[in-house]
């Protein structure tokens, strides 16, 4: 019983990491790195709740954060697309500005409070019948519907990305942009776009850390998760499928070390319980002999001139 | 109009457009700073005055500017130095902590020793284990080419969480309520430069930290192969320089500054180590990097600037309404600023260099 909890939590933690990443991973299939994905994040859990407690709608809710993500996907693009900054340098100076202004502006909207604004989070939809299944039941469908979307959004992404022809040009434009440009297509668009919706994405997968699990917005409610989503996109070797196995593991350790903090159940330090997705990123990273990554990742296009 | 900005461009040096630049997008995020500043009823001109009073209030707050200042130098000189390199350290946050802990682990054990050696001993520590930690960064990459970003990023929780361990459990305080150390002796904390006021010798450390990292980067060949492998490692390579090495050399001295920073908090400032503290210096840090070029020397002015906004910025803060993130929105979009700046002035030199060719060819 206990086994089924933790699996159930696992999931329900890796639905924004699941998400986050794939938008990553189109994003760096047409050659941009989304380095600012911890502050579209943290923006996308600011907007989300703004939207959620105005209107009273978690709905709303993950509108504001998509036209938030929106937003900072369109300065990000104009900064390293447009002006072909560098992609590091800009999305840290980007999340250095957004942990301050997310704070800065939220003051600016609820004023000072004495207790914290709060919202109601997404319920659990138990779906019936199905949810009896024995094992799977109680951990695949009694989820909120967000984590139900963000499952049925996988096979989408990966159809799209591999079967289509909106998915050729997305890893075109990462493996090979002269061909993307000699075919008629604008390298540049295609990443700016590309980098605007899955910022608007990502903003949204963020926003589930306020509206499908927390109910309130805090300074550090996003505290490393976003980076945390940018590796799953490395350690899933720029898949779709790769990254929801990733989101899956950080999912299981995140729900793990939940469940020996809160049973008391002290095999190591929890300290290290917490280390671990980290840990295993960087052996991840270092153990991995071949990588799939994009020919063109992080490297500005400047076209031919005649 | 366009004719004399361009005939003023052709009379300036690069290095005068670069301050040109970097001093115009200050200007705009603090400008922009300003309109939000409009959002909560705040006068922005008269929050800038205040800031400005504030912060050169009395030698106290003058000299808590360059003891704000003295650990950021370091962090930024961590991202910075590494980026001649065009490597990337994200890292400076955790080799802090690391450095910390090293330094308030020796210190506290420093009793009936000569002051000199209860200063040295935690100074090494730090030195050794925040060069080692980062140094790791840079064996991954070389050994195993490893995205150093993405680990140097991974490795700061790591040692978050090593810190929380080591607070909870074995350096807690003998008091048990806190997780932080027992303050370290009298003895092993560093002597104020000026007396009455925070300032530390540790700014001097600091700057000597900067004047060393440009030695190193201009003045020597081990600096002149570091930027090469920054400029073109292709062409480094067929050069005969040996990357690995600089890899890991590179990743070392950046964790030494870091690991530095540690120590003079400890020693300088806090006198113990306190779970989580100044959770803001790395992120910092590269903030400062990048408005000083990764310059060392505009790696200290750029401190300065920051650490000036800071303590004016938090006096003002705590006597009105005007919340203290508003110190982070100004640091935050000046650096922005500043990174567009960077389009600007090479749109501005190719212009000048096509103007120069273009004379050159009429001649």
């Amino acid at each position: 019983m206990t086994i089924l909890l933790i699996l159930s939590r696992a999931l329900h933690m890796s639905t924004p990491l699941i998400l986050g990443s794939i938008a990553e991973v189109y994003s760096e299939k047409t050659g941009v790195m989304n380095i600012a994905i911890e502050g579209v994040f943290l923006v996308g859990a600011w907007g989300g709740f703004i939207g959620a407690y105005t209107y009273e709608s978690i709905l709303v809710g993950f509108i504001f954060a998509f036209l938030c993500g929106i937003i900072i996907g369109l300065i990000y693009g104009l900064i390293t697309i447009k002006f072909k900054q560098h992609q590091i340098v800009t999305g840290v100076a980007l999340n250095f500005l957004l942990a301050g202004l997310t704070v800065y502006l939220f003051r600016v909207v609820f004023g000072i409070r004495t207790s914290p604004a709060r919202i109601s989070t997404l319920s659990r939809i138990i779906i019936p019948g199905l949810s009896r299944i024995p094992i799977i039941g109680p951990i695949l469908f009694t989820q909120n519907i967000m984590t139900y979307l963000v499952l049925l959004f996988v096979p989408l992404a990966y159809w799209v990305l591999f079967k289509t022809r909106v998915g050729l040009i997305i890893r075109s434009t990462g493996s090979n942009p002269e061909a993307v440009e000699a075919a008629g297509i604008s390298v540049e668009k295609v990443r700016y776009s590309t980098i605007i919706v899955t910022s608007g994405i990502t903003a949204v997968a963020g926003s589930f850390y306020v509206l499908g699990f927390l109910g309130m917005f805090t300074q550090d409610i996003i505290g490393g998760r976003g980076w945390i989503a940018f590796a799953i996109c490395f350690l899933g070797n720029w898949h779709p499928i790769g990254a929801l196995f990733g989101a899956l593991a950080f999912g299981l350790a995140d729900g793990l070390s939940v469940y020996f903090q809160t049973a008391g159940i002290q095999v190591i330090p929890n300290e290290f319980l917490i280390a671990i997705p980290y840990i295993f990123t960087i052996v991840a990273t270092i153990a991995r002999r071949r990588f799939n990554v994009p020919a063109y990742l992080g490297v500005p296009y400047v076209k031919e001139q005649n | 109009m366009n004719n004399l900005v361009n005939m003023l461009f052709d009379k300036l040096g690069k290095g005068y457009i670069n301050i040109l630049t970097t001093l115009l997008s200050i200007f705009l995020g603090l400008f922009v700073s300003g309109l939000l500043m409009l959002l909560l009823g705040h006068d922005p001109i008269e929050s800038y005055m205040l800031i400005i009073e504030f912060a050169f209030l009395d030698s106290y707050n003058i000299a808590n500017i360059f003891t704000k200042a003295a650990p950021l130098i370091l962090t930024a000189l961590a991202f910075g130095f590494a980026f001649q390199a065009k490597l990337f350290n994200i890292g400076g946050q955790g080799q802090f902590y690391i450095g910390t802990m090293a330094a308030v682990f020796v210190a506290l054990f420093m009793e009936n020793v000569p002051m000199l050696l209860a200063l040295l001993l935690p100074l090494l520590a730090s030195i050794v284990a925040g060069g080692a930690w980062a140094s790791l960064i840079g064996y991954f990459k070389a050994r195993f080419n490893a995205n150093e970003f993405l680990i140097s990023m991974m490795s700061t929780y790591v040692a978050i969480a090593i810190m929380d361990y080591l607070l909870r459990v074995p350096l807690q305080e003998a008091k048990g309520e806190y997780p932080q150390t027992d303050v370290i002796p009298q003895v092993a904390q560093m002597p104020k430069l000026i007396a009455n006021t925070p300032l530390h010798y540790g700014f001097l450390i600091s700057l000597a930290a900067a004047l060393i990292a440009y030695i190193i980067l201009w003045h020597t060949r081990l600096g002149f192969h570091i930027r090469a492998v920054g400029q073109n490692r292709d062409a480094a390579r067929f050069a005969g320089i040996d990357q690995k090495k600089i890899f890991v050399i590179v990743f070392m001295i950046c964790g030494i500054f870091a690991g530095l920073a540690g120590f003079m908090q400890v020693t300088g400032v806090q006198y113990r180590a306190i779970q989580g503290f100044q959770p803001n210096i790395g992120a910092a840090g590269i903030g400062v990097a990048i408005l000083g070029h990764a310059n060392p020397f505009g790696i200290v002015i750029a401190s300065i600037l920051f650490s000036t906004i800071e303590v004016g910025g938090l006096m003002l803060t705590q006597t009105s309404t005007l919340p203290s993130s508003i110190i982070y929105v100004m640091q935050g979009l000046v650096v922005i600023f500043v990174v567009i700046s960077y389009f600007v002035r090479s749109k501005i030199l190719t212009a000048k260099q096509k103007r120069e060719l273009a004379r050159g060819e009429e001649a």
